[in-house]
C-alpha cells in the first residue's frame, strides 16, 4: 500500500505527539536499569523506544515532506479524526467503562447498546429496545450459561 | 505412520470435535462475509471464551473459524462488491462483475471449489514441510530465534503498512507493550508505576482484542449508513468441465498462497492479491477480459488465500513465528493451553500437531457443504445492519477481555487500545505489527538475554557469533537485506541494475 499523495488533516502534530510519546518511553525504558549491563531488564525496552523515536523522526520527516493540498481549518481536522457521531460513540464508550462497577456488566451493556443503536440506527425507541433487549439475552445465555464466564457484577445492582 | 493416521483423524471421529469444527466453519463463514467483522477479530474475542475448554476442542473451534472465515469474505465480495475480509479485496475485482451478468450462483460455486482445493493443498504442504523444519529448526539456538522474531515483526511491518517506518514504529510499540509487567528473569518492574494490575503484565489477548475488535469497530463507523446492492443467486454448483479447465490456475495460485502464507508476517490478503496478479500475467488469453469477470481472476485469490491458512502454520508450529495475524491469536491460544509452539512441538506432542493437519483438513470439506449450500439465506444475515452490529461488537470485546482473568481492568485496556488503534489507522498505520510486537517482543528479549549471557556479556563476542554460526549468519544477513531494501541506496542500486542488464 502506498502511501496517499496528499497530507492528512492533523497528521504532522500527530507525527510529532508520537515523536513526544516515543521520547518519553525512552525515557521512562532507561528509568528501568539505565546503561549498567548487557543483560539488565531495561536493554530490549530501551532498544524498542530506540527504535519509535527514529522510525517517529523518518514518520515526522515525511509528513512534512508531503504537500499539503490546503491549510485544514480545524474543523477540517476535526472531522476527520473525530467526526460527530464517532465522538458520541466514544462517549459512549468511556461511559459504558465507567459504568460497568457500579451498575454491573449486564445493565451497562444493555444501556450502552440501547444508546447507541439508537443514536447509530434511527428507527426509533422501540427497535433500539427490542434488539438490545435480544442481544443482552444472547451474552447472557452464550457466555454466562454456555461458556460459564462470570460476568463482572455491580455495587449497587449486583 | 499408524499413529499420525490415528491423531490425524481425531477430529473425524469424535462426535463433539466433528460438531465443532462444523460450527466453526459455519460461523466462520458469516463472519468472514460481513464487513466489519474480521477473523482476526472474531479468533481473538474466541479464545478469551474457549482459554478453559480441552485443548482440541479450542482447536477444533478455531481451525474451523479461520478456514470459514478467510473463504466467507468471497461471499461478499461476490454478491455486494464489498469485500468481507482484506483477503477477498482481489475477488471482488471479478466477482462482483460476474455477479451483475447474472453469474452469481457459478461464481461462488467456482470460488468455493478452488477454495477448498486451495486449502487442501495448503494443508499438504503444512503436513510434509512443517516435519522437515522442524529438523532443522532444532539446530536454532536463542540467537537464532531473537533474529526470527525481529524478522517476523519487520515482514510484517514492511508488508502491510504505508511505509516502513509505520512498520517498524507499529512493531517497536507492541515489544514495548510487551515488556510491561515484572521482568520474568530479575522481577525487576518495566513500566509498573506502582500499580499491581501492571505487574503481571498486558495479555496480548487484550490487547488483540482492542486492536482489532474495538478499532475497526469505530473506524468502520464512518460506513454505518452504507447499504449494500444485493444480487440475483443462479445456479450454485459449478460445472464439471469449467473446475477441470480452470484448475490449473487454481494449482498454480495454491502454490503461491501456501508459500506467502508460510512466510512470516504474510497472509492470505497478500497472497490472494499477488496470486491474482499472476493469474493476469499468465493467463494470455482469457475469455472475459480481467476486470470484467474473468473467472481466472476470482479462481486465483480464491485458491490462493485459503492455501495460505496451511502455509502461514507452517512458521507458526515449527519455529514459534506466526503466518499471519490470526496465526499470531493461535500461537496465543497454544500459550494459554500450555503448549509452546516451536521445533519441538513436533516431536514432544506430535499428536497436536497431527490433530491440527486432520482438523485443517477436516474443516476444508466442511467448508465445501457450507459454501454450496444456505447462500439466499446467507446475504440476509450478511445485510445485518452495522448499526447493530459495531455497538454489539464492543459488548463482546469488553467481555472477552474480561473473562481472561476476570479483571474488570482489562476492559478499561482493551477500549483503550480500541482507540489508540484508532487513531494509528486514521494515518495510515497497521495494528498487525502491534500484536506482533506484543506477543514476540518478550521471547526476544529472553533469547537476547541467553544469548548474550552465552557471550559471557562481551559485545564483541556477541556480535561475533552471528557471522561464525551459519544458521545465524544466513539469518542475519536476511533482515540486513530487509533493512537494506527500504533505504534509497537500494533502490539506487535496482535501477542501476535495471539500466545494466537493459543496454546489456
Amino acid at each position: 500500500m502506498k502511501p496517499p499523495s496528499d497530507l492528512r488533516p492533523g497528521e504532522r502534530v500527530f507525527a510529532l505527539a508520537l515523536l513526544g510519546v516515543s521520547l518519553l518511553a525512552f525515557q521512562q525504558a532507561y528509568g528501568i536499569s539505565g546503561f549498567s549491563g548487557l543483560t539488565t531488564g531495561g536493554v530490549i525496552p530501551m532498544l524498542a523506544a530506540g527504535v519509535m523515536v527514529v522510525s517517529g523522526l523518518v514518520i515526522l520527516r515525511d509528513a512534512l515532506a508531503r504537500p499539503r493540498p490546503a491549510r485544514p481549518s480545524l474543523r477540517e481536522t476535526l472531522r476527520f479524526l473525530v467526526p460527530p457521531q464517532l465522538v458520541l460513540f466514544v462517549a459512549l464508550l468511556v461511559a459504558y467503562g465507567a459504568a460497568i462497577p457500579g451498575l454491573g456488566f449486564l445493565p451497562a451493556s444493555g444501556v450502552f447498546l440501547f444508546l447507541s443503536i439508537w443514536m447509530l440506527w434511527r428507527r426509533g425507541v422501540l427497535w433500539a429496545a427490542g434488539i438490545t433487549a435480544l442481544s443482552v439475552t444472547g451474552v447472557y445465555v452464550v457466555f454466562r450459561l454456555v461458556f460459564q464466564v462470570v460476568l463482572p457484577s455491580g455495587t449497587v445492582w449486583p | 505412520m499408524i499413529e499420525a493416521l490415528g491423531f490425524f483423524a481425531t477430529s473425524w471421529i469424535d462426535p463433539s470435535l466433528l460438531v465443532l469444527t462444523a460450527l466453526g466453519t459455519l460461523a466462520g463463514i458469516y463472519v468472514g462475509a460481513i464487513p466489519g467483522l474480521s477473523v482476526t477479530m472474531a479468533v481473538s474475542i474466541l479464545i478469551s471464551f474457549t482459554f478453559k475448554w480441552e485443548v482440541n476442542a479450542a482447536l477444533a473451534l478455531i481451525a474451523g473459524v479461520y478456514v470459514g472465515g478467510v473463504y466467507g469474505g468471497a461471499r461478499s465480495a461476490i454478491l455486494l462488491n464489498i469485500p468481507g475480509a482484506p483477503s477477498a479485496i482481489a475477488t471482488a475485482l471479478d466477482g462482483y462483475p460476474l455477479a451483475r451478468k447474472g453469474l452469481a450462483g457459478e461464481a461462488i460455486g467456482l470460488s468455493t471449489v478452488m477454495s477448498v482445493i486451495g486449502g487442501l493443498i495448503g494443508v499438504l504442504a503444512l503436513a510434509l514441510a512443517a516435519p522437515a523444519i522442524s529438523d532443522i529448526a532444532l539446530q536454532f539456538n536463542s540467537r537464532d530465534y531473537m533474529l526470527l522474531g525481529i524478522i517476523g515483526i519487520l515482514l510484517v511491518g514492511t508488508l502491510s503498512g504505508e511505509s516502513f517506518a509505520k512498520g517498524a514504529f507499529a512493531g517497536a510499540l507492541g515489544v514495548l507493550v510487551g515488556m510491561v509487567g515484572l521482568d520474568p528473569m530479575t522481577a525487576e518492574a518495566r513500566f509498573t508505576y506502582g500499580s499491581i494490575d501492571l505487574m503481571g503484565g498486558i495479555p496480548y489477548i487484550v490487547a488483540m482484542i482492542g486492536f482489532f475488535g474495538v478499532a475497526e469497530a469505530l473506524v468502520q463507523l464512518e460506513n454505518v449508513g452504507k447499504t449494500a446492492v444485493r444480487q440475483a443467486i443462479s445456479r450454485i454448483v459449478p460445472a464439471w468441465r469449467d473446475v477441470r479447465r480452470y484448475l490449473r490456475v487454481g494449482l498454480r495460485a495454491s502454490g503461491i498462497g501456501t508459500l506467502i502464507g508460510a512466510l512470516p508476517g504474510t497472509g492470505g490478503d497478500i497472497a490472494a492479491l499477488l496470486a491474482y496478479d499472476d493469474a493476469r500475467r499468465s493467463t494470455k488469453h482469457p475469455e472475459t477480459p480481467f476486470g470484467q469477470g474473468a473467472k481466472e481472476g476470482l479462481i486465483a485469490p480464491e485458491a490462493a488465500n485459503n492455501a495460505a491458512v496451511g502455509g502461514a502454520f507452517i512458521p507458526m508450529l515449527t519455529l514459534g513465528i506466526p503466518g499471519d495475524a490470526v496465526t499470531a491469536i493461535i500461537i496465543g491460544a497454544l500459550f494459554i493451553h500450555g503448549l509452546k509452539p516451536g521445533p519441538l512441538l513436533l516431536s514432544e506432542t506430535p499428536h497436536l500437531f497431527w490433530f491440527m493437519v486432520g482438523n485443517l483438513t477436516l474443516a476444508n470439506l466442511f467448508l465445501l457443504v457450507f459454501g454450496l449450500t444456505g447462500v439466499r439465506i446467507f446475504t440476509r444475515i450478511v445485510e445485518c445492519p452495522r448499526a447493530i452490529l459495531f455497538p454489539l461488537i464492543v459488548v463482546l470485546s469488553a467481555v472477552g477481555a474480561y473473562a481472561i482473568q476476570n479483571n474488570p481492568v482489562h476492559i478499561y485496556w482493551t477500549l483503550g487500545f480500541g482507540v489508540l488503534g484508532y487513531l494509528l489507522k486514521k494515518y495510515g498505520f497497521q495494528v498487525a505489527p502491534i500484536i506482533l510486537g506484543v506477543i514476540l517482543g518478550p521471547m526476544i528479549d529472553a533469547n537476547y538475554r541467553r544469548a548474550m549471557i552465552g557471550a559471557r556479556e562481551d559485545l564483541g563476542q556477541f556480535l561475533l557469533d552471528f557471522v561464525t554460526h551459519p544458521i545465524s549468519c544466513i539469518l542475519s544477513l536476511a533482515l540486513i537485506l530487509m533493512l537494506l531494501a527500504q533505504t534509497p541506496a537500494w533502490r539506487w542500486l535496482r535501477v542501476r541494475l535495471g539500466r545494466a542488464s537493459g543496454s546489456g
